[in-house]
């Protein structure tokens, strides 16, 4: 076994028990780190692989750009409201061992016995370094055959940044009134005589500002005026259980 | 097996994106599964540039390139989608998220 095997397998372990760090680790946060491990030793792979450019890419996107944004998702979602605690479906782990088991059964075995080999290109260590490094190789190959390709990337990060502007910008009064009105009637006048304090209230007055009907599932929301509306919680906090 | 070649990247790939889809499909966090789809994109990357490294090619390196630039895309747009659950259903377990079934 030479020194390189040995490496590569040290390397390789670290990243897979990284990789298994995600999927074990009930704290997102724990699996974000799990992923920094896995993707920063990958990157150490693609350097043993002489390609150095795309170890740095690997570094400064997966490793920086992907986990930060995973990591800011994860502090804005309600860290109460993390399913893991609700208990398990040991049916369904069950199920994707069994199949990720058959899977890699299935695939070592063909990897172990592949007898298929391609034509050497000509891109050795030799003629990549008389052209000035990998860094220069991958770009003049990307800028001279995969040229109508990258330009596609180019539109599609575009697309991708205002999908996620349009996705991530926070919701106007009106579709909030909306997207209420699918499971709340929102009752904008009050019970009678509210305003006059000298006749008593028709309805006794909700302690928060709603009401639920006897009858019927919907629950009343208290509303006068559109800002009285708008100050009331998120509508998802209304949901009946 | 004693000197490195593309079998080993082929090897490494496969535990990762095994462990990736193992985790895709037993996971209940929409953010842990997201992470898995990271995990997976990634190990297809690796088998790439293991094919690119045995063959002396630089093709399978350009290809890895587009498939970075095509996951922090998804990153981006998953990642807003998520946002957007939370507001709208206020949860990331995809149990509870049964709007078009029911």
């Amino acid at each position: 076994m030479s020194l390189q095997v040995l490496i590569f397998s040290l390397l390789a372990g670290v990243s897979i028990l990284g990789a298994l760090g995600v999927v074990i680790a009930r704290n997102p946060v724990h699996s974000a780190i799990g992923l920094v491990l896995s993707f920063l030793n990958v990157a150490a792979i693609y350097l043993i692989a002489r390609a150095e450019f795309l170890a740095v890419v690997q570094v400064i996107v997966y490793a920086g750009a992907v986990i930060v944004l995973v990591v800011f998702v994860t502090m804005l979602v309600h860290p109460d409201d993390l399913p893991e605690f609700h208990g398990r479906r040991p049916l369904r782990v069950a199920t994707g061992l069994l199949l990720g088991g058959a899977l890699l059964l299935e695939v070592a075995a063909a990897i172990l016995t592949r007898n298929l080999s391609g034509v050497p290109g000509p891109w050795t260590d030799q003629t990549i370094s008389l052209i000035g490094g990998n860094t220069r190789a991958l770009g003049q190959t990307l800028y001279s055959d995969y040229m109508l390709a990258i330009q596609l990337t180019a539109l599609l990060l575009l697309a991708a940044t205002i999908g996620a502007i349009v996705l991530a910008r926070p919701e106007a009064v009106s579709e909030r009134v909306m997207a209420a009105r699918r499971t709340l009637t929102i009752s904008l006048a009050h019970p009678r005589g509210l305003d006059q304090p000298e006749l008593p209230p028709a309805l006794p007055l909700p302690p928060d500002g709603q009401v639920k009907p006897a009858g019927g599932g919907r629950s009343i929301v208290l509303a006068r005026s559109a800002s009285e509306f708008t100050e009331q919680p998120a509508w998802g906090e209304w949901r009946t259980p | 097996m004693s000197e490195l070649s593309a079998t080993h990247f082929l090897l490494l790939s496969a535990a990762l994106f095994i462990i990736g889809m193992v985790g895709v499909l037993t996971r209940r966090n929409v953010l842990v599964i997201f992470m898995c789809i990271e995990l997976m994109l990634n190990a297809v990357n690796v088998s790439l540039i293991g094919f690119a490294w045995e063959l002396h090619q630089l093709t399978g390196q350009v290809f890895a390139l587009f498939v970075i630039a095509i996951a922090a895309a998804e990153a981006v747009v998953g990642l807003g989608i998520v946002m957007a659950l939370t507001r709208r259903a206020d949860t990331v377990d995809i149990d509870e998220l049964r709007q078009l079934r029911e």
